[in-house]
């Protein structure tokens, strides 16, 4: 049981190291290490634990503090790609477009217009707890209420 | 007042979905884009009562995943489901290759086991006394 545990608190451990950002990228392999386990054990733990492998988690991590960097941040989207652990602009963007939908500067001017007050951002890029209940039973409702009013045409047809 | 809703904190919700259904075996009930990259999809389970709903939110609010990683990081469940025989499924996750930080284990009247929902909780799962 405790063995278990232990195995958790040091997968935490590694993909915690796989997230910071360091001069020197952290390898896997010494993410691994630091595991205590084999290069190949260690992935297919962590993957078995997280649902994605080191690299996809630290790819998704830098893609998340990039997101926040924009909203909140002033600094250009070059910058903030060297911030968060990308050595280039181009496979930054593409990947950001990619997982997230819209360019980095279309995601930061999206989210800018949302700002009702200075210095404060909308709720909308991190919802909050049940926080889209409302939303959604508002688009749950208008499909019932269109589901209904094409069942009132037909009968009248 | 009734409880018919609560929730659990993801890091993908196409994965979670995916876990939540193909792995724990929970059926989908609702499933609506709600603007952005999000959805609000809730599950409920095949053996309960089905309009009693678990939404699958996204962690994506600092705030949420902070504690959600903080519970993680102490071995500590995020919910806990009951189910009729926890060493049986045990097994079935375990084949279906879901990790357990805690195997099954007799804790007062109930059996319990905890294991990793691949979304960045843990799981307990739980079986009752008997005579409930």
């Amino acid at each position: 049981m405790t063995k278990l545990t232990d195995v958790l608190t040091r997968l935490c451990r590694a993909r915690d190291l796989m997230r910071e950002v360091h001069d020197q990228t952290v390898t896997i392999d010494e993410a691994a290490r630091e595991a205590a386990m084999s290069p190949f054990h260690f992935i297919r733990q962590f993957s078995a634990v997280f649902g994605e492998t080191p690299h996809q988690a630290r790819i998704r991590s830098r893609l998340d503090r990039a997101r926040l960097l924009l909203v909140t941040g002033e600094k250009s989207v070059t910058e903030i790609c060297m911030d968060v652990g990308f050595s280039s602009h181009g496979s930054f963007s593409t990947l950001f477009a990619r997982r997230v939908g819209v360019s980095p500067s279309e995601y930061r001017r999206r989210a800018r217009s949302m700002v009702a007050v200075p210095g404060t951002f909308a709720s909308h890029p991190f919802p909050g707890c049940l926080s889209l209940m409302g939303p959604a039973f508002a688009i749950f409702e208008k499909q019932q209420a269109s589901g209904s009013v094409r069942v009132v045409a037909c009968e009248s047809s | 007042m009734r409880i018919k809703l609560t929730s659990i904190m993801v890091e993908d919700q196409e994965k979670a979905l995916r876990f939540y259904t193909q792995v724990f075996g929970f059926v989908k009930k609702h499933d609506i884009p709600v603007g952005g990259e999000f959805r609000w999809i809730t599950v409920v389970s095949p053996e309960g009562n089905e309009d009693v709903e678990l939404s699958l939110e996204p962690n994506a609010n600092p705030v949420g995943r902070a504690f959600q990683e903080g519970l993680l990081k102490q071995g500590i469940p995020a919910t806990a489901f009951e189910v009729d025989d926890v060493a049986r499924e045990y097994e079935r996750l375990k084949a279906l290759g879901v990790v357990f930080t805690q195997q099954p284990t007799q804790q007062g009247p109930i059996t319990l086991a905890v294991c990793a929902d691949t979304c960045g909780n843990l799981i307990q799962i739980y079986q009752p006394p008997v005579s409930q």
